[in-house]
């Protein structure tokens, strides 16, 4: 039976889609009974969408699409 | 995210050719996430419209060379990523171990189970300060996991072409990518304690 270690390492390192199918269907029984797994693969989701939320504040000021076309017409 | 455009031969000719209007929807589509990418990197404002600048020039140099096998948005991010390293001067190695392994190897006991299980940071995803903390804890991330970590997560890149612009194998992608994830998490953890 797959252990809470290796559903946590297969879930933050990305490695779920690539496991066979029966695999797959063993992490998803499990994350179906383990509330710690269940909320550790909910907080790795709330992770990206904060993270994409925060870099909305790294956005460019208008005109940057200007600026480099000016600057790229010189090479 | 940046959008998955592929490059056809036609646009490329144009491109080649130096058609503006072909230069200018290569920038409308792709410089603001660039910029975003390179902000997010850690580079600050005037440093990281001069590193898409830089992106662009090099892009429209090596032209002649690229064969159309890619995205458009996956030549454009390799070659940010090369321009980044060789801005910060740091080597791409990855390191073999990482002390991130060990917090969470602690965190299980010998058969695998949970002793110290993730805290319930609900209350911290839902605070005003969450995008603060966030960037503040990507800022403790070594650079190779930052840049994994934003190329996956925040520009939304497959993994097969990551894999390619960092020119890192799938194992040692997954390897980058748990590590930060894992970093991010346990540092959110900690200021999840700290407010409470």
């Amino acid at each position: 039976m797959i252990t809470c270690k290796e559903v946590s390492t297969l879930l933050a390192s990305d490695q779920v889609q690539s496991q066979k199918w029966w695999r797959r269907a063993e992490i998803r029984l499990h994350l179906a009974m383990c509330n710690f797994c269940s909320r550790l693969a909910r907080q790795l989701e709330q992770l990206r969408s904060a993270a994409r939320q925060s870099s909305q504040e790294n956005e460019a000021g208008a005109g940057l699409e200007e600026r480099l076309l000016r600057r790229l017409s010189k090479h | 995210m940046t959008p998955a455009i592929p490059i056809t031969e036609g646009f490329l000719d144009r491109l080649r050719k130096r058609e503006p209007e072909a230069l200018a929807e290569a920038v409308n589509d792709h410089a603001r996430a660039l910029y975003r990418a390179a902000r997010a990197l850690g580079f600050a404002e005037p440093e990281a419209e001069d590193l898409v600048q830089d992106v662009f020039i090099t892009f429209l140099e090596k032209l002649d060379g690229f064969e159309g096998r890619s995205l458009l948005r996956t030549w454009l991010f390799g070659i940010l990523h090369r321009k980044a390293l060789e801005r910060r001067r740091t080597s791409k190695i990855q390191d073999r171990t990482d002390a991130i392994e060990d917090v969470l190897e602690s965190r299980f006991d010998e058969r695998g189970n949970w002793s110290r299980p993730p805290a319930d940071l609900e209350r911290l995803f839902l605070s005003k300060e969450l995008g603060e903390m966030i960037r503040n804890c990507m800022e403790g991330l070594p650079s190779n996991q930052r840049e994994a970590f934003v190329l996956r997560e925040v520009e939304g890149l497959e993994t097969g072409e990551i894999c390619e612009l960092l020119d890192v194998s799938s194992t040692n992608f997954g390897v980058l990518i748990f590590r930060a994830r894992t970093r991010l998490r346990e540092c959110l953890e900690l200021k999840g304690w700290s407010r409470s």
